[in-house]
């Protein structure tokens, strides 16, 4: 078995794009993420992420997008997991990779998110969740983290300033991306202030729809050895759980996500991942997501999230900086494209693209892309090359 | 040529003798926001509606369906009969939710009364509620549920839409033999007095009218009723209808009542339809005056049915039962937000068509578990499913589940706010007319195990439900969509519960 490397990431300014359509917002991507001389025929496979937010290009999407970038011909799969579609199709990227299958395999996802009512978007939303129970007892996606939130608070005693910090710390990174869907910062006070959208979540909790694209090159150690750029994929694990909320045993930690990182830590040899990780992209579509991923990643025990976020632990400067990209809550969430986005910020991070938001030689990074409310999890494990297994 | 007289109609009260039959126990519900008199003087300068002080208002996600599975479910609570045993169903409204469908289907499925119950719908016409119970009666399929519910509606400004309110009663009747208070006499008289409370048909219906010809429409209520009255007096088997000791009767207004019962020789104050408190309830009005009268204590109601076209039901009512509910009000609404409430200022458009439709035939297999909270018990290892499908929950195999009941009391475990702006397209008219409400997971235990259902809890300020609160589950709208009105369970604050 070969190990996968990203040797080439890319993603389109997240936001809103009334001039640009899911294909022209993945050919954005396509080009960041591949040299200008990567020939078509060089690429083995492809996998394309999208929900199809609004209904547009429901069959077929995979090879809509790969044909308009020249890729005709490429076997190309469309995966679909709510918000863990491109997260998805990258691990069925490094599976083809590591399997011997294929050795160059373009990876990505595309949404375009901001161009149906808003009325129209609470429809298409929803179908992530439990659409015959939740949806049909009036929930909103946002109802159901919010649900999330308030059985966290209750049970740990927590703060809703907890989730107002998580906001602004986000913001703060968001405004040093220049791709960044809301690129403007926020004070804690801004978010706690902020009109209550499913309480205890208000505006500011939540993540934005947006428009964008994102892709990632995936090599065997033959092909990747043509490339100035390799990250080694140290580690990656999967899971699903029962896709509504009401049918698991807990509401405060999304086991998907837990089980995730256990299969990706085991297969990474990372053995705390508070002290081995150097960052972490995590799925934030709700601020209470950030503080729960922090638990189900093993960055600290149940209940300790909190704390985490209002002491700056996983601030830009903290000890384990967590969201450097500004995270879906301020580089954006278009669906799709949400997973390959997250690793285009690691790959960036650890090949030192990473701008004003560079970190200070980080070895290792994680990746944590989660489906629905926790229907399914992706946890990816990144590391620089020549890093060896902690 | 004089003009028609009422009188006997064809089938005399003798006839029906042999199946007379015994009410076990009654339920009555009532939804308990009101608009009170003042809040219409306010907007439209006075009260047209003569003898009312407040009316009951439904909430946006309840109809004659909701408020009759509610009565039905306190009326065999209360006689101590098991759905699964009635022989015999029967409905009464003017305002079913749908023009054309036949109620009674969901009626039983709601309740889990059996298929091949004997089953009677009448609407139509305010003398709905008594017809249906001497149907109920005369096909002496016991133990049999009768159930009357009504909200009726008219123009905002009319007399008659000032008096609308809502409510409703069930009783359960078993045989002649048995317990309760029996039901004795029976009699009809039709006459015909056209346009004194009527609707008009199809695109042209804007709720109920009048004509207003004051002396001809206090005859159409008072001489119908007065010769179904003496007509049940005649039979020998009856009581002296002047002994009754309460008047349950229709209600279109606080002022008819009264005038009946002086013309059949009762006191005003034997009006036992809670007129005042509730507002015209339409064909639910005599059966909603019954329950208050048991209530009460009351050992002999005379039950008058007037239907406008018009004619008049008469039943004797002898001994007492149990009743279950009561027809408290919680809180006033000003009458912007009962308009609202009642759709009369909501936009019409319906939502776009989208993404998370749930087809009727896929809802349709899960009625039961929507409709009484069926679940699946684990043949293998005993855990509880909800909904009973995909493999079990705790042991993982796919199992055939045994079906079992979750109780009806549950207790909130997280919840949270919707807001109009928030809420699904499915649930955006429920928000307009409604505002925000509550969206819980409500976890029911039975036998050691207990399952998690999503829920609204309804007729609650989002902001006053926490986790840990108990909850009750009742049977309301959900919402509508292709046409096709969606019911199940949501949740309803127990505290305080009546």
């Amino acid at each position: 078995m070969t190990d996968a490397y990203i040797v080439g990431a890319g993603q389109s300014s997240f936001g809103s794009f009334p001039e640009e359509t899911y294909r022209t917002l993945f050919r954005e991507a396509y080009e960041a993420a591949t040299p200008a001389d990567l020939t078509p025929t060089d690429v083995d496979e492809a996998f394309v992420g999208t929900l199809g937010v609004g209904g547009r290009q429901i069959g077929l999407a995979g090879p809509a997008v790969t044909e308009h970038v020249g890729l005709h011909g490429v076997p190309c799969t469309r995966v679909e997991n709510a918000c863990a579609a491109s997260g998805s199709a990258l691990r069925q990227a490094v599976m083809a990779v590591e399997s011997g299958m294929a050795d160059l395999v373009l990876a990505g996802g595309v949404e375009v998110m901001t161009d149906a009512s808003a009325e129209a978007t609470k429809y298409w939303l929803g179908v992530s969740g439990e659409t015959e129970w939740e949806r049909m007892a009036g929930t909103t996606f946002s109802g159901v983290y919010a649900q999330m939130a308030d059985a966290y608070l209750r049970e740990y005693d927590a703060p809703r300033r907890a989730l107002s910090a998580v906001a602004a710390k986000s913001h703060a990174n968001g405004a040093r991306n220049p791709k960044a869907h809301l690129g403007f910062e926020c004070s804690i006070e801004d978010a706690e202030t902020a009109a209550v959208v499913a309480d205890p979540l208000t505006l500011y909790h939540c993540c934005p729809t947006s428009d964008g694209a994102a892709a990632v090159l995936v090599a065997g150690e033959g092909a990747a050895r043509s490339f100035d750029d390799r990250v080694r994929v140290a580690g990656v694990g999967a899971a699903s759980d029962r896709v509504g909320l009401f049918q698991r045993d807990t509401y405060t930690a999304i086991p998907a996500s837990e089980s995730a990182a256990e299969t990706a830590y085991d297969r990474a040899s990372l053995a705390d991942p508070r002290d081995d990780l150097d960052f972490a992209e995590v799925h934030d579509c709700f601020s209470i997501a950030e503080l729960l991923a922090y638990e189900d990643l093993g960055f600290c025990g149940r209940g300790e999230a909190a704390d985490l976020a209002l002491e700056g632990v996983t601030a830009a400067d903290g000890d384990l900086p967590v969201n450097t990209s500004g995270g879906l809550k301020a580089k954006g969430h278009p669906i799709g494209a949400t997973g390959a986005g997250q690793a285009v910020e690691a790959f960036d991070q650890l090949t030192g693209r990473a701008g004003e938001r560079q970190l200070d030689d980080p070895e290792r990074g994680l990746t944590h892309n989660v489906g629905g409310s926790g229907g399914a999890a992706v946890v990816h494990v990144f590391e620089a090359e020549g890093v060896t297994g902690a | 040529m004089s003009a028609p007289e009422p009188g006997p109609g064809a089938g005399a009260a003798a006839d029906r003798l042999d199946a007379d039959a015994r009410i076990l126990g009654a339920g009555t519900y009532a939804p308990s926001a009101r608009l009170p008199r003042e809040a219409v003087a306010e907007a439209w300068g006075r009260s047209r509606a003569r003898g009312i002080d407040a009316v009951a208002v439904p909430e946006p996600d309840e109809d004659a369906l909701t408020m009759g599975v509610a009565a039905g479910e306190r009326a065999l609570a209360a006689a101590g009969v098991d759905a699964g045993d009635l022989a015999g169903l029967a409905f009464a409204t003017t305002t079913p939710p749908l023009e054309e469908e036949d109620l009674l289907p969901r009626l039983g499925a709601a309740l889990g009364a059996p298929g091949d119950a004997r089953t009677h719908y009448v609407g139509r016409s305010t003398r709905a509620g008594t017809r249906a119970l001497r149907a109920a009666r005369d096909a002496a399929a016991f133990p049999a549920l009768v159930v009357a519910a009504d909200a009726p509606r008219a123009a905002p400004n009319a007399p008659e839409g000032h008096a609308a309110g809502a409510g409703a009663a069930a009783v359960v009747l078993g045989p002649d033999s048995g317990s309760g208070a029996g039901l004795v006499g029976d009699a009809e008289v039709a006459a015909d007095y056209p346009g004194t409370r009527f609707r008009r048909a199809g695109d042209a219906d804007d709720g109920v009218e009048g004509l207003g010809v004051t002396t001809y429409d206090r005859e159409a209520f008072t001489r119908p009723i007065r010769a179904a009255v003496d007509l049940l007096g005649d039979d020998a088997d009856a009581f002296d209808p002047e002994k009754a000791a309460a008047f349950a009767v229709t209600a279109p207004d606080g002022d008819l009542p009264a005038r009946a019962a002086r013309t059949v020789g009762l006191s005003p104050d034997a009006v036992s339809t809670p007129v005042d408190t509730l507002g015209d309830t339409g064909a639910a009005g005599p059966l909603v005056g019954l329950t208050a009268a048991l209530r009460e204590g009351a050992t002999r109601t005379l039950v008058v049915g007037w239907g406008s076209g018009a004619g008049a039901d008469a039943l004797l009512v002898d001994g007492l039962a149990p009743v279950e509910g009561d027809l408290d009000a919680d809180r006033e609404l000003s009458y912007a937000v009962a308009l609202r409430r009642r759709g009369e200022i909501a936009s019409d458009d319906p939502p776009a068509g989208g993404g998370a439709a749930v087809s009727v035939p896929t809802w349709r297999r899960s009625i039961p578990a929507r409709y009484r909270l069926r679940a699946g018990r684990c043949p293998d290892c005993g855990g509880l499913a909800f909904p009973p499908e995909d493999a079990c929950p705790d042991c993982h195999e796919l199992v055939d589940y045994e079906s079992v009941g979750l109780p009806s009391e549950g207790t909130v475990e997280t919840v949270t706010g919707v807001s109009p702006d928030g809420a699904p397209p499915e649930f955006a008219r429920q928000a307009e007319r409604g505002g925000d409400y509550a969206v819980a997971i409500v976890r029911f235990e039975r036998g050691g195990t207990a399952a998690s259902v999503p829920m609204q809890v309804a007729d609650a300020d989002p902001e006053s439900v926490a986790a840990g609160d108990p909850v009750r589950a009742v049977f309301r709208r959900i919402y509508e969509q292709e046409g096709v009105i969606r019911y199940g369970r949501k949740a309803v604050p127990a505290v305080g519960d009546g």
